[in-house]
């Protein structure tokens, strides 16, 4: 499959905000969905890969990646009016619901790549989202760290809101 | 519809009582008794927070500037007593003090400036619990005090956010 090109202009930057990642879950039988990083200043994706290098006789290094392990932290996750996930994870939180931690799909959005109504993104279900604390100084923070599955189907989305459509093109 | 900041902080301003007993000067010192002066800041770009979702925290700053007529009467009659005198300038600057008490009032009722539906609102507070005393104009008759306050408007500009919440 051909990969698709990035839709900047040459040398033109990304901003931040086109690398996209949302939060879906189920409340009831309704499906919910939130972007995360509101309020976040800098968050990365880390993939904490397994990498295993050897050297033969000759010098010649062979490296392994033997697995990734990514991972998203967001703090600050601050609690705001409105925000549905901020109350899910609440809610879980004050259960001590420690196996319900682990029911989210999470999205990541490359909007960078692709066209109008067609970005670019990979879904992994079955993820967790961890409540790290909860407490601050003048407002209540909640950082949370997204563990990514890596039960990835890859595909795109056609717009970023709420209501977006995921089309699928691949399983990995 | 973009709004003008400065027009919603005036707006915002004249709905203190306080401010309502004085004329109202926007960027223009007139310097006679009993008058207020808004004056605007300019913040650097530094002060602004993006974030990743492509919101940036901007922060808008004001000064409040007011004069107020002094008079030289001692506060008490004669020194060793512990009569006290009323006192005008006592009184201005209490006046004065009510405008930031007003401010504070605001915050915790959460009753900001309208900037527009691109901007969320976050605080609004003086930089200083009480007003600064900015020195004595003697060259006017009556000798003019000038009092300041600083007032910062700190909200989250989502205009270029990649997603609004509905």
């Amino acid at each position: 499959m051909a990969v698709n090109q990035i839709n900047l202009k040459t040398g033109q930057r990304a901003e931040r905000k086109l690398l996209v990642t949302i939060a879906e879950w189920m409340e009831g039988t309704s499906t919910v969905r939130e972007i995360l990083g509101t309020r976040t200043p800098d968050s990365s994706i880390e993939y904490n890969a397994d990498i295993e290098t050897s050297t033969d006789i000759r010098g010649n290094n062979y490296t392994d990646i033997n697995r990734t392990q990514p991972q998203q932290e967001f703090d600050p996750y601050l609690i705001l009016g409105g925000s549905k996930l901020g109350a899910f994870l609440n809610d879980l939180r004050r259960r001590n619901a420690v196996s319900e931690f682990n029911q989210f799909t999470m999205y990541i959005v490359t909007m960078f790549i692709g066209t109008t109504g067609q970005y670019e993104a990979e879904r992994h279900t079955d993820c967790t989202i961890a409540v790290t604390s909860i407490g601050g100084d003048s407002n209540v923070n909640m950082p949370i760290t997204v563990y990514f599955s890596n039960k990835i189907t890859t595909g795109t989305v056609d717009k970023i809101a709420e209501d977006f459509a995921f089309s699928a093109d691949v399983t990995v | 519809m973009s709004i003008d900041k400065n027009n919603a902080f005036i707006d915002y301003l004249l709905k203190c009582p306080q401010m309502l007993n004085s004329p109202l000067y926007f960027n223009f010192i007139n310097a006679k008794d009993n008058t207020n002066q808004i004056v605007t800041n300019s913040d650097d770009r530094s002060m602004s927070s993006p974030y990743v979702d492509g919101s940036v925290k901007r922060r808008y700053t004001y000064t409040i500037i007011t004069f107020k007529s002094i008079t030289d009467i001692p506060l008490a009659k004669a020194v060793g007593t512990d009569t006290r005198l009323p006192n005008e300038n006592v009184e201005d600057l209490a006046s004065f003090q009510a405008i930031i008490d007003w401010i504070a009032e605001q915050a915790d009722k959460h009753e900001y400036p309208d900037f527009g539906e691109n901007c969320q609102m976050d605080d609004i507070y003086t930089t200083t619990d009480a007003p600064r005393f900015d020195g004595i104009n003697t060259d006017v008759s009556p000798s003019m005090a000038m009092y300041s306050i600083d007032i910062v408007i700190d909200y989250i500009d989502i205009s270029k956010a990649i997603w609004k919440q509905s």
